[in-house]
């Protein structure tokens, strides 16, 4: 089984390597990918030494765009399955390894890492968010239900599992502004099997949370925007790309990854 | 006094043969500034075309000004000028949310060329790491992406 592990990272030199160590001591058959949605430090240069293959993006383009570099390379490449996990080290390599497990036994199309345990408890014994954060998780909540009629409890949790159904939709469609819960609607909207499972998530190692108060009511009121226009989007869009970009003739072109990479 | 409460009575206003005058130089300017720019390379013709055709209606306005007070008259406005007003507001906010549909476009382009470029890199790395010393990854690729000639 090939399997891709990817990991989005903006300025994150400080945790990448380890993150990059985590997933090689926990999964050793997998090929590991740092997206470097253009980096102005060394996170580039540290996550080439530490063994991960590097795709650099040459300015920064916003999580949704990387993310899609990652599914992008997995679809091209030939990978079976998929996952992504943060490169500050909030989420623990052997978590993915049990989202992975989801999509192994094919009991889900796209696997949702979630720290919370209780669905009902917007904190969870390992975090505790603040109130602007807690207030923008439950208005998430409450529209992502809404919108996909199924629960779910981190709607922005950036550690998933996929496999190439996932892979084929992401890599067509996925918002640059608004990746993780415009992704989620539509891959319900798909038909494709959506699941979450709770997860263990650790304080970041370095850097900094981007969210401040201002920025998160824009990030909310970005996201409702993004849900409502989401509903009125059409189904099936197999053709049509949705920003107008298509990339069907690049994926029929890419050729398939030689053998014998997975080591 | 009387007059400005009896609105509906008083006469419509038209523009002045110094407007359209003025208007009709601006328009002539405004086309051969178009020109100008197309000509120097700075503005692509398919862009040229609503400008074109912004600056021929100001020139049209400006010679029949009777068409000017048909529309007004259409849209229930005693004030010619304040027709015109509406009209040009409406055509630039049309043209702003074009804009904006042109910029989203370009702006996935530019991504999914971003996209494709890391991709590209990246799968020589690997091509390179299989090739060259296999089994042990850590050592490669610290050039790889660099010495692409």
């Amino acid at each position: 089984m090939r399997t891709l592990v990817f990991i989005p990272a903006w300025n994150e030199e400080a945790a990448v390597a380890d993150v990059i160590e985590g997933i090689r001591g926990r999964m050793p058959d997998v090929d590991v990918l740092v997206v470097d949605d253009g980096s102005t430090d060394a996170t580039a240069t540290r996550a080439r030494a530490a063994g991960a293959l590097v795709a650099s993006l040459p300015f920064n383009q916003g999580l949704g765009a990387a993310l899609q570099t990652g599914y992008l390379y997995a679809l091209r490449g030939g990978y079976e399955y998929c996952a992504h996990l943060d490169a500050d080290g909030q989420h623990p390599p052997a978590e993915v390894v049990r989202l992975l497990e989801e999509v192994y036994a094919d009991r889900a199309d796209l696997v949702i890492g979630s720290r919370y345990s209780d669905p009902g408890r917007a904190e969870s014994d390992d975090y505790r968010p603040t109130l602007s954060r807690r207030i923008g998780i439950g208005v998430f909540r409450f529209f992502l239900t809404l919108a996909t009629r199924q629960r779910f409890t981190d709607t922005t949790s950036g550690m998933r599992a996929a496999n190439r159904g996932v892979m084929e939709l992401f890599s067509k469609h996925y918002s640059p502004d608004f990746a993780e819960i415009e992704s989620l609607q539509l891959a319900v909207r798909q038909g494709l099997r959506v699941e979450e499972i709770p997860v263990r998530m650790l304080d970041r190692l370095g850097g900094t949370s981007f969210l401040t108060p201002l920025r998160s009511a824009f990030f909310i009121f970005k996201g409702l925007i993004v849900l409502l226009v989401g509903m009125f989007r059409p189904r099936v869009p197999a053709s049509v790309g949705a920003h107008g970009v298509s990339a069907d003739d690049a994926i029929e072109a890419g050729p398939p990854k030689e053998e014998g990479m997975e080591q | 006094m009387s007059n400005l409460l009896l609105g509906a009575q008083e006469p419509t206003v038209q523009l002045t043969s110094q407007t359209r005058i003025i208007a009709a130089v601006l328009a002539v300017v405004f086309m051969l500034m178009i020109l100008e720019l197309i000509r120097q390379d700075r503005l692509q013709e398919r862009y040229s075309i609503v400008w074109f055709v912004a600056g021929l209606s100001m020139l049209v306005g400006a010679a029949f000004p009777g068409l000017l007070s048909v529309i007004a008259d259409a849209l229930g406005v005693r004030d010619t000028n304040v027709a015109l007003f509406s009209m040009v507001l409406l055509f630039l906010l049309a043209l702003a949310l074009n804009f904006s549909v042109i910029m989203s476009r370009q702006a996935a382009q530019i991504t999914r060329l971003a996209q494709e470029r890391a991709i590209e890199a990246a799968r020589k790395q690997a091509a390179q790491e299989s090739n060259g010393k296999r089994g042990s990854s850590t050592v490669a690729g610290d050039t790889a992406q660099r010495d692409e000639s």
